[in-house]
């Protein structure tokens, strides 16, 4: 009865396997098994859908060819035609979090423990992506520019004693994104789940009270619909978000010193 | 003649197919555009996690003065205004490119 209540239950990593490793062993947790899963199953629905490769695309084959639109179309509105150079990473962040916050949309999965799972839902894997956002903007800036990808921190049209307080203010700014970026999504995934899980725990408890309990319970099992339908929105929302800042900080590695 | 000739002409012509293909094509992307950031929610999210992380980084940054450097006490009440004014910064950024945004698709 707690846990069919805790709202935060859902967010538990436990482990599945473990793998040894000299001394050490590596736990394969839930986490890892719905990372794994959501990479195979987006492998596995692109190429079943494009397995085909009609002149006159089915419904599968289509909504693949609109995926791919909506990101170019993205990329080149954020960053220009030069970013379309970095068109397989955004695809594959943008493709990874809607399969991984699409997932957790699923209350049962065919996982141990037959629970869903968001790892989206846990900031250190947000903030590893965020952070791998941030590893190809700065290498790619510092291999492209050289040190002229540091211009980002002097803006231009400053007298010189105000750098002294501009470059640190601009280079925490810098540092604040990847922080930012991984905050964002799981923030939004975090509260949503947590308020699903709140309401849906309401209807639980009312249930158990008889009848009158019973007819209460609608109100708050409508309210589940409908924050069900919003979290949706707001899985696509997310992983949209993520991908077109990622656009916006790669054209910072594309030209600097051009806000 | 030749008026009569004309529309089987540019029919056929490849450079025609092209252009009326590419007009066809902008009204497409006009209409599907990308949705716009918009709502309350997402605003309150966006500005406040900005400016959010601009502060923690900031007293992150001074905390690690602080520990490793030596400033003690100066770098963290530094790094934090440092942070503010970096989280003001980014969020001006935000709503700089935000509103060009708003600019580009109406």
């Amino acid at each position: 009865m707690a846990d069919a209540t805790n709202p935060i239950k859902q967010f538990e990593i436990h482990s599945i396997a473990g793998i040894p490793f000299g001394d050490w062993k590596f736990d394969f947790t839930n986490s890892s098994y719905f990372m794994v899963t959501s990479v195979i199953l987006v492998s596995l629905l692109l190429s079943l859908a494009m397995s085909r490769r009609a002149l006159t695309p089915g419904r599968a084959q289509s909504m693949v060819e609109m995926l791919y639109e909506f990101v170019t179309a993205m990329i080149r509105s954020m960053a220009g035609d030069a970013g379309l150079k970095f068109f397989p990473f955004v695809f594959t962040l943008f493709a990874f979090i809607l399969m991984g916050n699409m997932l957790g949309m699923l209350p049962y999965f065919p996982a141990p423990g037959f629970h869903g799972f968001t790892f989206t839902s846990h900031l250190i894997i947000t903030f590893a992506l965020a952070m791998s956002v941030m590893a190809v903007v700065i290498g790619y800036g510092v291999f492209r520019h050289g040190f002229k990808f540091f211009s980002l921190f002097f803006p231009s049209g400053v007298p010189w004693p105000l750098y002294f307080l501009l470059t640190p203010i601009e280079i925490i700014s810098f540092l604040s994104r990847p922080v930012t970026l991984g905050v964002r999504l799981f923030a939004n995934m975090l509260a949503g789940h947590i308020l699903l899980k709140v309401f849906a725990g309401f209807v639980v408890m009312l249930g158990s009270m008889g009848a009158i309990g019973i007819a209460a319970a609608i109100a708050p099992l409508a309210m589940v619909v409908a924050l069900t339908a919003l979290e949706l929105l707001v899985a696509f929302l997310q992983a949209y978000v993520f991908a077109v800042l990622t656009c916006i900080y790669l054209s910072d590695a594309l030209e600097p010193g051009h806000h | 003649m030749s008026c009569r000739n004309e529309p089987k002409l540019s029919a056929s012509d490849p450079d025609d197919f092209e252009r009326r293909l590419n007009t066809r094509l902008e009204e497409h992307r006009a209409r599907h555009a990308p949705p716009r950031d918009s709502g309350a929610w997402k605003l309150a999210v966006r500005y406040g996690s900005e400016f959010a992380g601009g502060v923690i980084v900031g007293a992150g940054l001074g905390y690690l003065a602080d520990r490793f450097l030596g400033w003690t006490p100066w770098g963290l009440p530094a790094g934090v205004l440092m942070g503010f004014a970096a989280g003001v910064l980014n969020v001006v950024r935000a709503a700089q490119s935000m509103s060009r945004s708003d600019d580009a698709s109406h």
